[in-house]
């Protein structure tokens, strides 16, 4: 199998490693740190502790962001799935305007999310939309939903037209092949799309910046806070967030990763 | 009695996708309980036919009539015909009891009734056991049982096969040939068939139906298409032949003459009466069987010419000759067959033979 001679192997094997410890390490430091206090700007090792955890959970200006960011992540998933899955499903086997229709859904994602903040900024003044969460929700769908899209159009394309075919063939209405061929094949290409969907609207910061009222989102939040100096229970919070976005990337992997799930099962 | 009743009727069906013309003014008949096949060249428009009787494709003109009704503009699900698709089409997220019983819960049928029905089903494709399996654990065919028993459970007036066996390697498509026809008989329910590969047609159809190019060349018993073709494409389409070209001789009772560049040629035309009408000097070929050619001896009876052995190749129980016959300027190449020998053959190449076929064994078409 293994071509190589073993003096290359090994010194593959030390240049991987290198490189996966200088990208990943900066990560594990928030992590680390967290367990431990701060003194004078220096880091007090002698003693790990959960304290910077309980101070996070006294700061309610932080939770407050937590959950705001967490409704408007509720709101742009639903929304942005709910249209992306239309959307595709509309235009699936579709020749005219789809090339346009892309183009518009994946413009907001191309460009710098600042250029998309003030397009939409300017687009709510004019229509007279006071800013608010609202506005913020609108905007992360927008910015998220070639994500969607693109993840239920392909796991469409992948599907074959026979199995459509097969359902009506068998005396199945529009009504029942929908529910009960299209949309079960099309659930975890949904429910991954929506978890991409949450990470990205649960970090979006410039857009947000940018079309929100009083309210701000936990990074505008964090955004906030970094003006003025770091305080511990920072870390205890981008600690839980690293977590929170591991688990859902897995979560995603697990969705979207074509599925052999059937013959894994047994 | 129920064999020459015709279940479904095409009548000067076309179709075109498009500007492109697909099919042209087809007719067909479907006897009701028969193995009818489609077989046909790529591209002859045999899934088309196919797809507009299962009513997945609209037709662009023409009607199809299903017991003397005319069912050209019945909706899909509501036609009580089921297909096998080429893929199987399989719904991946069911087990296969959810695939075969869908037919039925579809149509609201008791929950009892569907355990009772799709068990019978799978027994009968000899699938009990695979039940609750999905269609991704299965073997290609077995998945192919299961496109059967899904489509067999909802009791169709006819079965749609299309090309249901090219996936599989060679000894498991002789075995699906043998199970298809066998449960064919067991359930009486007319099949129609369609496959490219003509061995596939002998074995399997009680009729077969020729397409090529949009067009229905011939439709007949395996025999008749054999024996008698009636077009150049079937008699060359259909198993090995030999065609020399010629103009047809006056009628001699129920055989006629052909001039040649092997000389004249005599063949049947017994039962074949557009070969008595068409005019002397039509142009026309002589088609006779590489089985049907033989080595000349005293006693045949015209047909004789000779010709040079270019090339042989055994091929187990035969040894098959090619042979250039006929004066330099018109050099046909022609198939001999001959029953194999322990001592290798009695032939040579580079030899000069003569040959001869019996006229009985050689048949005309019209050019
Ligand atoms: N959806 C379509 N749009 C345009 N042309 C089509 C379409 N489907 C089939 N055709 C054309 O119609 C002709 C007949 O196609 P069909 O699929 O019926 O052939 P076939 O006999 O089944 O061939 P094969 O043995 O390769 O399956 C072909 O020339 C094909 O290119
Ligand atoms: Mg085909």
């Amino acid at each position: 199998m293994n071509a190589l001679p073993r003096p290359s192997t090994i010194f593959l094997a030390a240049i991987t490693t290198l490189v996966a410890v200088l990208l990943y390490s900066p990560l594990f430091v928030p992590i680390v740190s967290s367990f431990f206090t701060i003194s004078q700007g220096n880091v007090d090792w002698s003693s790990p502790t959960l304290s910077t955890y309980a101070a996070l959970a006294e700061n309610h200006d932080i939770l407050a962001a937590l959950r705001t960011t967490l409704i408007v992540g509720v709101c742009t998933v639903i929304l942005s799935v709910v249209s992306g899955t239309l959307l595709a499903l509309y235009y699936h086997g579709r020749r005219s305007g789809r090339s346009f229709l892309q183009f518009i859904i994946f413009l907001p994602f191309l460009m710098p999310p600042i250029i998309s903040g003030l397009a939409l900024l300017i687009f709510f003044r004019e229509i007279g939309l006071e800013r608010s969460l609202l506005t913020v929700v609108i905007g992360h769908t927008v910015f998220v939903l070639a994500i969607v899209y693109r993840t239920v159009l392909m796991r469409l394309q992948s599907m074959s037209r026979t199995l459509v075919e097969a359902s009506y063939d068998l005396g199945a209405t529009g009504w029942q092949t929908f529910w009960r061929i299209i949309l079960p094949n099309l659930s975890s290409a949904m429910v991954g799309g929506a978890i991409l969907a949450f990470a990205l609207s649960f970090d979006e910061t410039m857009i947000t910046i940018l079309v929100t009222g009083t309210q701000s989102t936990l990074p505008v939040r964090l955004w906030a806070m970094m003006r003025l100096g770091f305080s511990p229970d920072i870390n205890a919070l981008v600690a839980l967030i690293l977590m929170f976005t591991v688990l859902l990337c897995v979560l995603a992997a697990r969705f979207l990763i074509p599925r052999q799930m059937a013959t894994e099962r047994t | 009695m129920t064999e020459n009743t015709d279940l479904l009727t095409l009548r000067s069906v076309s179709k075109s996708y498009g500007p492109v013309p697909v099919l042209h003014d087809i007719d067909l008949s479907i006897r009701d309980g028969e193995f009818l096949t489609v077989l046909g060249p790529s591209g002859s428009g045999k899934t088309t036919v196919l797809r507009l009787i299962g009513g997945l494709e609209p037709l662009t003109s023409g009607e199809i009539h299903l017991d003397g009704q005319d069912i050209s503009r019945m909706p899909i699900n509501r036609r009580p015909f089921n297909t096998v698709f080429q893929d199987y089409a399989l719904f991946p997220h069911m087990t296969v009891s959810g695939n075969v019983g869908y037919g039925l819960s579809v149509r609201h049928v008791r929950r009892k009734e569907i355990a009772r029905r799709v068990a019978e089903a799978l027994e009968l494709v000899q699938l009990g056991r695979f039940a609750d399996r999905f269609p991704a654990q299965l073997s290609g065919g077995q998945r192919q049982r299961v496109a059967l028993a899904r489509a067999l459970i909802c009791q169709p007036r006819l079965i749609l096969l299309d090309e249901p066996l090219a996936a599989l390697d060679l000894e498991l498509r002789r075995q699906m040939q043998e199970f298809l026809k066998s449960i064919q008989r067991e359930i009486k329910t007319t099949f129609l068939f369609v496959t490219h590969d003509q061995e596939e047609a002998i074995g399997m159809a009680d009729r077969i139906c020729v397409m090529q190019a949009g067009h229905i060349r011939q439709l007949g018993t395996p025999h008749e298409l054999y024996y008698k073709p009636n077009c150049e494409f079937v008699a060359r389409f259909f198993g090995e032949n030999n065609l020399v070209a010629g103009k047809l001789g006056p009628v001699q009772g129920e055989q006629r003459p052909i001039e040649t560049a092997l000389g004249r040629l005599v063949c049947s035309i017994s039962g074949q009466p557009h070969l008595k009408a068409a005019a002397d000097g039509a142009s026309a070929f002589a088609a006779f069987r590489p089985e049907a050619l033989h080595l000349a001896n005293g006693e045949d009876s015209g047909n004789r010419f000779s010709g040079t052995i270019a090339d042989l190749a055994f091929a187990g129980s035969s040894t098959v000759a090619t042979i250039t016959a006929g004066a330099n300027g018109a050099a046909q190449r022609l198939r001999l067959r001959v029953p194999s020998r322990i001592d290798g053959s009695a032939l040579k190449s580079g030899e000069t033979v003569s040959l001869s076929f019996a006229p009985h064994e050689g048949h005309l078409v019209l050019a």
